[in-house]
């Protein structure tokens, strides 16, 4: 996040706001110390001008410091460090200023008087300025996060069917119906099961509202299913692989996030590839994240055909917009192998 | 008569075979699992009939087609491929909607059978349906015959076209290749904002240019990355300006 003072047009006020409290003190000065009206506006116009300087710097201090309540100690500390600094440095250039513009016995004589009342002022300054910049940056926060829900708002809106249209490829369903009118006629038995496959399957994906949050287990059953039906379509050409850690089956993931990597995997492994082609998926627990991984090999001599990225592409829209953070799906490529990993965290994301 | 299945899908194959039970004078002489061996097939059988997928691995039923010179009648099938079918439907071509009916693919395979041995209506058919297919969908890859090879190029291989009679020659990073296609099509189907038309037997993939100069007034010489020299004419100068936006 940028300074908030000097981004747009924010220091005109924070400037402002400074020189009133320049011309309160100056006044002040004036009429309680009975110091000469320039001196007083020649003291309180430096000694403000020092702090408005620093009052910028305090924002670093803020910035590289979290809410994290564990935090706490840490954070006092360092702004404890942070005012003690800056009302020394302040003051002290402030007196080596003062002292070489003005020379008067009586004026010298109420600086050193007032040096503990300047340190008092420091702090108070510290702690209002460092105060502002908390307020906007919690302000800053608020925004997004309703900004991200009115986001995944909207996204949810647009109607189930949308939704299922970017997961579940159009070609697969006509093919596997295709399929089954084959089967129909050459093995009436396995055209049963696969018409009873295509319905669970369908069944799951089409019954789950889109917000909703899935156990692993489901998800990969699910996930199977479809593989299962692809493997009848492709027969010996496509292998499955599972590594799933018994630990990880009760976690939660989004509603089908996983469906638009498989279809990729069947994509551009099987679609571009005469040979067999291995799909693989890993699933497992590290502290508090899911950790899944979704690999195909696929032909590297394949000149692809369009459509590239766009499913990868939603996955990691749902993704930062439920978790409200980046950087959850991670793509790897070898001269193979290609490899999707993503990252799930496991918090309550009730939406 | 004698015919041939092209699909990778067993069970799909499977299916045609059962409905051709009913067709006695039609007999399937090879079945194929991709457009490779697609191609193979034809040239060694030169069937009467082909039915044929569009969407295969490594190249579209499409991209095979292009690359015979006699083609056989052909009925074509697909599941969902909305520019396919786009393309069928401008050229009045007949084709099969995975799943179909035994009724339905019965009235295609007679349609079909009626038209075998008219190889010239057959053939130019063939070649609108091609020329819609460029006007639906853009091209992302060029598949070319060498010999007994089939060469897939990405377009960003290509460094440019040059019309050559019947033929356009593909000049990439591989070297040189011919194709038999008309300059307009190939026009129509490239992605305009990385091809340019420069000249009437010129298209230049503009990521391959190096630069360009003014030769004598209104005329223009084009130096490409890899030295070679092309003109531009005068229409190719302001398309060139209109993409490169200079």
């Amino acid at each position: 996040m940028q300074h908030p003072f000097l981004k747009n047009k924010n220091f005109i006020p924070y400037v402002i706001t400074w020189l009133l409290i320049t011309a309160v003190f100056g006044f002040a000065l004036y009429n309680f110390y009975e110091l000469s009206w320039q001196a007083a506006l020649v003291d309180s116009i430096i000694f403000h001008t020092l702090f408005m300087g620093l009052g910028l710097a305090y924002w670093f201090n803020v910035r590289y410091s979290s809410f994290d309540k564990s935090q706490i100690v840490n954070q006092m500390a360092s702004h404890l460090a942070a005012a003690a600094i800056s009302i020394l440095v302040g003051v002290f250039l402030f007196k080596l200023i003062i002292m070489s513009l003005v020379h008067d016995e009586y004026y010298e004589e109420f600086l050193d008087a007032s040096i503990p009342l300047r340190a008092a002022l420091g702090v108070l300054y510290y702690a209002i300025v460092v105060l502002i910049y908390y307020l906007i940056l919690y302000y800053d926060d608020l925004n997004q996060k309703s900004k991200r829900q009115s986001q995944l708002e909207t996204m949810l809106k647009s109607s189930e069917l949308e939704m299922l249209k970017s997961q579940i490829n159009p070609h697969f369903i006509f093919n596997s119906l295709n399929s089954i009118s084959s089967l129909t006629i050459i093995a009436p038995e396995r055209a049963r099961e696969m018409v009873v496959k295509l319905s669970d399957f369908l069944r799951y994906s089409l019954g789950k509202e889109n917000d909703q949050m899935n156990t692993v287990e489901d998800e990969i059953n699910n996930i199977m299913l479809y593989l299962d039906i692809e493997r009848v379509r492709f027969g010996e050409r496509l292998k499955v692989e599972k590594e799933v850690s018994d630990q990880v089956k009760g976690m939660k993931l989004p509603n089908l996030i996983l469906q638009p990597l498989f279809e990729n995997a069947i994509k551009h492994g099987i679609y571009e590839s005469l040979g067999e082609i291995t799909i693989e998926l890993k699933a497992r627990r590290e502290g508090s994240l899911l950790k899944i991984e979704v690999s195909n090999e696929f032909d590297p001599q394949a000149v692809s055909r369009k459509g590239k990225g766009i499913g990868l592409k939603n996955v990691r829209e749902r993704l930062s917009l439920i978790y409200g953070v980046a950087q959850l799906v991670e793509v790897h490529k070898t001269d193979r192998i290609f490899t999707v990993r993503l990252d799930i965290p496991q918090i309550e994301t009730e939406v | 008569m004698k015919a041939i299945i092209i699909d990778d899908e067993n069970l799909a194959r499977e299916l045609i075979k059962a409905y051709l039970k009913k067709f006695d004078q039609v007999e399937v002489i090879a079945e194929c699992a991709d457009g490779f061996e697609g191609l193979k097939a034809i040239q060694q059988h030169s069937p009467d009939l082909v039915f044929l997928d569009i969407q295969m691995p490594k190249i579209t039923g499409f991209e095979m087609l292009e690359l015979i010179e006699n083609p056989p009648v052909v009925i074509f099938s697909t599941a969902f491929d909305q520019y396919a079918i786009k393309a069928f439907e401008l050229n009045a071509t007949d084709y099969l909607l995975k799943p179909y009916s035994e009724d339905r693919f019965a009235e295609a395979v007679k349609k079909a059978i009626a038209r075998v041995g008219q190889q010239e209506t057959n053939q130019k058919e063939l070649e609108n349906l091609k020329e819609a297919r460029t006007e639906q969908e853009q091209l992302d890859r060029v598949v070319v015959k060498t010999g007994n090879k089939i060469h897939i190029l990405a377009l960003n291989q290509v460094h440019h076209f040059e019309a050559q009679d019947d033929y356009v020659a593909i000049h990439t990073d591989q070297g040189k290749f011919l194709k038999l296609l008309r300059m307009k099509a190939l026009e129509n189907g490239l992605p305009e904002d990385d091809f340019v038309r420069i000249h009437r037997s010129h298209i230049v993939n503009v990521k391959q240019i190096e630069k360009l100069e003014l030769y004598e007034k209104d005329s223009y010489i084009l130096y490409l990355k890899n030295g070679q020299q092309l003109p531009v004419s005068r229409s190719g100068h302001s398309r060139l300006k209109e993409v490169l936006k200079y």
